[in-house]
Formats: structure tokens, C-alpha cells, sequence
């Protein structure tokens, strides 16, 4: 094997503060991405579960259509094709203020969205109707029987895939290199663009995606624990896709 | 369990010994070259409105190196070629996954420690691509704004180290870079000025752009190979020599830069003579 | 809104981008097929690894697992494309680097259902078989699998859904597959919003198609 391994490249340098920086920038991503998917997720898994017909229908093209076309396509999508159809004015302070980043989110959000849907329809579906009929018949409105008993429980029972979700999402978020955005593959690849250290680089990008995942996997397993429904955990969130 | 293992071992033996061997008997085993090289840089190496893989650079192979190397060879040889990009292209290189690389590669001190070039086939310098309404002149006006690179270029680094205040975007090929700038998401594209002209000339609106700025970067373009090949290294300059001695390399410059060109990039005097001045005497 | 862009675009997009078939390696159908086959395969000897007797294989059947699940598909391609031609001294072109890498990521994946699907048979099945004298070899092949097989088709349908979109990210390397032809197009003609939906809606038909499927399967097989 022909390769001059040279791990300090990873410390000295710029390339510690690139990793830092795309670290950063991947988290903020993510999370911002994060609480739009839930949104819309929570919005349109509600109304498919229990909305009316023409609102349900809606939600339902919503998510066949966003979760079945591939993430990369929709960065692509939302960077390029997105801004030439909004007025001069917000494209302007769009491109002024971080397109791509505003562009990764929108896709990262919207078509995870679509998926936390699924997940969270699964979840309030795997709840026998008993108990929506028992908090109906002490008295609940609909609405309240929801709010009160159905979604805490579904929220409790869909922690496994949810998180699985998350991390996606978490992984997903590698794709906004194409639209330059400086995230943590980018800074990845900078790094070997700048010392051709591909090994090395590639490496420290790998190993840091795999601490968070695991990381967040884990406390998220000690979170099901806790909140664990006894019987009922093995019926919700069969993976979907 | 044992012969799996033994087929294993004969593989490994196998693609060893096939790696110790050097290029030219690569190309007379296999009777192909194969190139690394662009897909979005007219006119050097791009996919045409026929959706042909085409250029000047890879002209400069099939019709200047391929005709040395069969010739000396004593056999003919094919032109395989494969997509690189600046990231990627020293690895496959080093990697035997191509035997040269034929593109818009720039040849400097530092990459010479990694490669080997051939003679200068191309002398740019890079320069920004803007709007044509664009306030933008040179590199004295890019402080604070929007521009796009490709991840790992030498322009990115210049950009990077002389205007840090620039906000530099970086994008993982040309074709993307340029779609964003012809969306306004950036407000200048930087690359060495005759990938610009490309650019400018095949798109939809060439009027629409300008080209601006003095270069602010000398780039000599060279075909980049693995180092301690001297034998290939010698037959592709052969070939480039040759071809600027026949006359054949002004002629495809024609073809692909000339005023009826793809690209219409006139050749400066100084640069005539010193292509001509690098074809030493036989 | 031009339609026409995709209309004089439409040989390249379909039959080089889509199918393959054309002067460039490519081709999003090219990848996913093969990639779909050899990946199960290799995701059965995981999920087997995984419920395995011995640690010896048990554990790095785990490790396989939870370590392609925890990073991005995008890293393990550039792993393949970087490193295997560096380590290994053998040239590998973009569709070798990709394939290798959706086949093993999508085989941890496919490992995990392979794994849940035989777990779901219940235990008393592989007892029974056991007093009729079968050895475990033989449960497995005869008792437990076909069982199995039935419960993970739609789990399976639906991971074969993801390793179709996740053929897009080999456009990433310069795999010349319907999202890298789209990029080529717009490069040229700029009409971003009518590519980028028309591959979009390609990649929905398919898809759409496919969760149907899985959907009727899921039907036909649910106990009645």
C-alpha cells in the first residue's frame, strides 16, 4: 500500500477548526431541519389520522409525494429551482443571507416531514380504538381526546422511530455539500482537497457522524426506558421508508 | 474455506504483481489509455448538444499522444476516458484507475511534488465570470460578496487567502457552481478565464455575462501522470511537440478556440511562441 | 414553465440517465437492480450473523450494523471511491465504487429486517420441527426462513424503495445516473424548476409504484 499516512493534518492547520466549523454548522442544519420535519410532520400525520376528508387528502399527497422522490433531488430542488418562483424581494435577502442553508433546511424539513407523517400516523393507528372510545364516553371531546390521551401516548409509543427518523435526517443533512453548503462532509472533502489526505480525513468525518449517531441513539434508548408503555411498546413504528 | 482463501491470495498476488508494472506496458497489455477528464468544461472536455463527450484536451490526446504512443508502441491504442474533478483526480491518478489526466489541470510547484506534468498545453489565468450589468471589475471588488468556486480548486485557495473577506461558496463541480451563478445566488463565478469563455459561450444567452478582471493567477495547464515514469512521460510529449511542430495543434486550437471555434479565446503571440519554444530540437 | 426543455432532453434524461443505455456508464436502473439482489444476499448472511450462536460472528454482525447505520450513505461512497483504489492498487470506476457501497450499507439495513422477520417466527414452530427430529440446518431452511421470508416481504419492498432513491447520491461521484443527467441538462439550458420536477416526478412513479406493491403484498399476506 502506496500512502504516507499523516494524521497531524487533522490538528494542525486549519483542518481542526474546519472540522469544528462544519460540526457546527451540520448540528444547526439538522436541527432547524429537525423542528420543521416535526411540524409538519405532527400537522399532516394528525390530519391523516383524524382529519377531514378533503384535509386528510391533502396531507396524504403531501406525503406520498415529498417522501418518495430522492432527498438529493430536492436540494437540488429547493436551491435551484425554488428562488427564481418567489418575489424579488425575498430572493434578494434569500441570497444575501444564506440560500443554500435556508435551501438544505426547507428540503431536509419537507421531506422528512413527510416520513416523522408516516411514523407518527403508525404510531396514533397502533393505539387500540378503546381507548379513544373510553376517553370519549368520560366525557372528552374529540379534540380534547386527542390532545389529552391519544397523543401522549402515540408520542411515547413512536420514540424508536422517531429517533431512527431523526438520525436520518441527521445523516441526510451530509447531502447539503452539493448545494454548498459547509457542513461536515464538505469540510471533509476540503480537507483533503487542501492536504490530499484522504484517509485521514475521511476518517475523522466518519468517526464524528458515528459518535453522534450512537451518542444521540443511545440517550434516546435510556429515553424509551423511562417513558416505556408496558404492552405496548412492540405494536407502533414498524420502519417505513 | 481453504480454496476460497487460496483464490483469495492468487487475486491479491495477482493485482500486486499487475500494479508493478509500469504505464506504457499497461497500455500494450490492455492496448487502451485511459484518461481522466472533465464533463462540464467547455471547450476542453464537456457533453455536447449531441450528448458527446468531447474537447479540446481530449482532442489533444486522440490526435496528438494516442498516434506517438501507437506508433512507438507498435500497436494501436484506444482512448478510454473517465470523469475527475479537482478533488478527486490526483487519487485516481496515484490510484492506476487512470494513466493521465487530460483537463484543465494547472500545473504548480506544489502539485509537482505529488505528479508529473507534460509540456504547458494551455496558458489562463483566472478571472471572474459576472451579469453583464454586474459593478463588479476585478479582484479588487469581490470583498463581501457572493462567489462561487469549485471545492478544491486553486482559485478557491487564492480567493480564500487574498480576499478572505470574500464569501467564497463552494460547489462540488462547475455545472452546479454555474447554475447558481445564473440564478443570482452568487454574484461572480471564478475559474481560469477560458473555462469562463466556455461557459459564456454555451449558454443559453452568451450576452448576458462578461468576463472581468486581469488574471489574477498564472495558469499553465498540463496533463498531469504517476511520477517515475519517464518512458510514457517522454512518448506524451513527443506527441504534444510533434503535434505544435506539424502545425496539427494550431489546428485543433482552431477547431475548439478559434474565432468559428466552440470558444473563440484568441492565442496570444507570447503564447504561440512559447508553445513553439518548449519543442526542443530532435 | 417550458416544457419543451424536457421534451428535446427527454433520450438523454430517460435512456442514458434513467436506463443506462447510452454512451456513458450510467443509469439509475443499472445501479438499483443489481445493487437490490446482491445486497439482499449479503443482508441474509448478516441477519443470520446477527442471531448467530457464536460471538465470534455475532458480534461483528452487530458491529457491521450499527456502524453502516450510524453514518451517511454520501461518506460510504467516498469511502469506496477514495480508498479502495488506494489501498487496494486496483483502478475502480465510479459504478464499481457506488454498487459496492449501496450493496454494503443497504445489506446492513436489509440484515436488520432479515433478523426481525426471522424473530417474529414464533418459537413454537422451531420447536415443533425440532420433535419431528429436523436439525437446526434443516428448521431453518425448511421451517423458519420460508416463514420468515413472508413476514419481511413488505419491510423488504420498502428498504428496495430507499436503495432505489439512494441511487441518486452516485451522481455525487459523477455516476451518470437521472439526477446526474438532470445536473448536465440545467447546466446547459437552465431551466432548473421543469428538470428538476420532471426527474422528481419520474422517481415518484417508481417509487409510488413500488409502495403499492408493497402495499398489495402487505394484504395478501396479512393472516386473515
Amino acid at each position: 500500500m502506496n500512502y504516507d499516512f499523516d494524521w497531524s493534518v487533522l490538528w494542525t492547520g486549519q483542518s481542526g477548526q474546519w472540522l469544528l466549523q462544519g460540526v457546527m454548522t451540520t448540528l444547526r442544519l439538522s436541527t432547524l431541519a429537525w423542528l420543521l420535519a416535526a411540524l409538519l410532520g405532527i400537522l399532516s400525520g394528525a390530519l391523516r389520522a383524524a382529519g377531514s376528508k378533503a384535509l386528510s387528502r391533502l396531507a396524504t399527497f403531501y406525503v406520498e409525494f415529498f417522501r418518495n422522490v430522492p432527498i438529493l433531488v430536492w436540494m437540488f430542488f429547493w436551491y435551484f429551482a425554488v428562488p427564481p418562483l418567489l418575489p424579488q424581494a425575498v430572493r434578494e435577502w434569500l441570497f444575501h443571507h444564506g440560500a443554500e442553508f435556508w435551501a438544505a433546511i426547507s428540503a431536509l424539513g419537507v421531506y422528512h416531514g413527510a416520513r416523522f407523517s408516516e411514523v407518527i400516523r403508525s404510531g396514533i393507528q397502533s393505539i387500540p380504538k378503546t381507548q379513544l372510545e373510553a376517553a370519549l364516553s368520560s366525557g372528552l371531546t374529540v379534540t380534547q381526546a386527542y390532545r389529552l390521551v391519544i397523543v401522549p401516548i402515540a408520542l411515547r409509543l413512536i420514540i424508536p422511530s422517531a429517533t431512527n427518523e431523526s438520525l436520518n435526517l441527521l445523516k441526510n443533512s451530509s447531502l447539503a455539500m452539493t448545494i454548498s453548503v459547509a457542513e461536515l462532509t464538505f469540510q471533509t472533502r476540503q480537507i483533503e482537497a487542501y492536504t490530499a489526505k484522504a484517509l485521514e480525513a475521511l476518517t475523522a468525518g466518519t468517526a464524528i457522524y458515528l459518535a453522534l449517531c450512537l451518542g444521540i441513539a443511545s440517550v434516546m434508548a435510556q429515553v424509551e426506558r423511562r417513558y416505556a408503555i408496558p404492552g405496548m411498546i412492540a405494536r407502533a413504528g414498524r420502519a417505513e421508508h | 474455506m481453504q480454496r476460497a482463501i487460496l483464490v483469495l491470495v492468487t487475486v491479491l498476488l495477482g493485482a500486486a504483481w499487475a500494479m508493478a508494472e509500469t504505464t506504457l506496458e499497461k497500455i500494450v497489455r490492455t492496448g487502451t489509455i485511459t484518461i481522466g477528464t472533465r464533463t462540464g468544461s467547455p471547450p476542453f472536455a464537456y457533453i455536447n448538444r449531441q450528448n458527446e463527450w468531447v474537447g479540446f484536451s481530449i482532442d489533444l490526446v486522440e490526435q496528438a499522444i494516442v498516434p506517438a504512443l501507437s506508433r512507438t508502441l507498435g500497436k494501436p491504442v484506444k482512448l478510454d476516458k473517465k470523469e475527475t474533478a479537482p478533488q478527486t483526480r490526483i487519487p485516481l491518478l496515484t490510484s492506476h484507475a487512470v494513466d493521465l489526466i487530460a483537463e484543465t489541470m494547472t500545473d504548480t510547484r506544489s502539485r509537482r511534488e505529488a505528479v508529473d506534468f507534460s509540456l504547458t498545453f494551455f496558458v489562463t489565468g483566472a478571472q471572474f465570470l459576472v451579469k453583464k450589468e454586474s459593478p463588479i471589475k476585478g479582484i479588487k471588488d469581490i470583498a463581501g460578496r457572493r462567489v462561487a468556486a469549485q471545492q478544491g480548486s486553486t482559485n478557491a485557495k487564492i480567493i480564500r487567502e487574498r480576499v478572505p473577506k470574500t464569501r467564497l461558496q463552494e460547489f462540488p463541480d462547475q455545472p452546479t457552481a454555474f447554475q447558481a451563478l445564473a440564478q443570482g445566488q452568487v454574484d461572480a463565478y471564478t475559474n481560469d478565464g477560458i473555462q469562463l469563455a466556455g461557459l459564456k459561450a454555451k449558454s443559453p444567452r452568451p450576452d448576458e455575462w462578461k468576463i472581468v478582471g486581469d488574471f489574477y493567477s498564472y495558469e499553465p495547464y498540463g496533463m498531469a501522470l504517476r511520477k517515475n515514469e519517464s518512458d510514457f512521460r517522454q512518448l506524451v510529449n513527443l506527441g504534444l511537440m510533434e503535434a505544435i511542430e506539424s502545425g496539427k495543434y494550431f489546428e485543433l486550437y482552431d477547431k475548439w478556440l478559434g474565432p468559428k471555434g466552440e470558444v473563440p479565446y484568441p492565442l496570444t503571440p507570447e503564447t504561440r511562441r512559447f508553445l513553439q519554444m518548449q519543442v526542443v530540437p530532435k | 414553465m417550458d416544457p419543451r426543455v424536457i421534451l428535446s432532453n427527454l433520450e438523454f434524461l430517460i435512456i442514458q440517465g434513467f436506463l443506462g443505455l447510452g454512451v456513458f456508464t450510467g443509469g439509475t436502473l443499472r445501479l438499483a437492480l443489481p445493487a437490490i439482489i446482491l445486497g439482499s444476499i449479503l443482508g441474509i448472511f448478516i441477519g443470520l450473523g446477527r442471531l448467530a450462536g457464536s460471538p465470534w460472528i455475532r458480534i461483528p454482525a452487530t458491529i457491521y450494523v450499527e456502524f453502516f447505520r450510524g453514518v451517511p450513505l454520501v461518506m460510504v461512497i467516498f469511502w469506496f471511491w477514495f480508498m479502495i483504489p488506494l489501498l487496494l492498487r486496483i483502478p475502480l470506476p465510479e459504478y464499481g465504487a457506488a454498487l459496492m457501497a449501496f450493496v454494503v450499507f443497504e445489506a446492513a439495513y436489509l440484515g436488520e429486517i432479515v433478523r426481525t422477520g426471522i424473530q417474529s417466527v414464533p418459537r413454537g414452530q422451531v420447536e415443533a420441527a425440532t420433535a419431528t427430529g429436523l436439525t437446526t440446518a434443516q428448521t431453518m431452511r425448511h421451517v423458519v426462513l420460508p416463514q420468515a421470508l413472508r413476514n419481511m416481504i413488505p419491510a423488504l419492498v420498502t428498504q428496495f424503495i430507499v436503495l432505489f432513491k439512494d441511487t441518486s447520491l452516485a451522481s455525487i461521484i459523477g455516476y451518470i445516473d437521472l439526477t446526474k443527467a438532470a445536473q448536465i441538462v440545467n447546466s446547459r439550458e437552465i431551466r432548473p424548476f421543469e428538470l428538476y420536477l420532471f426527474i422528481a416526478i419520474v422517481y415518484w412513479l417508481c417509487t409510488y409504484a413500488m409502495s403499492r406493491y408493497a402495499r398489495y403484498v402487505e394484504r395478501r399476506l396479512r393472516p386473515a
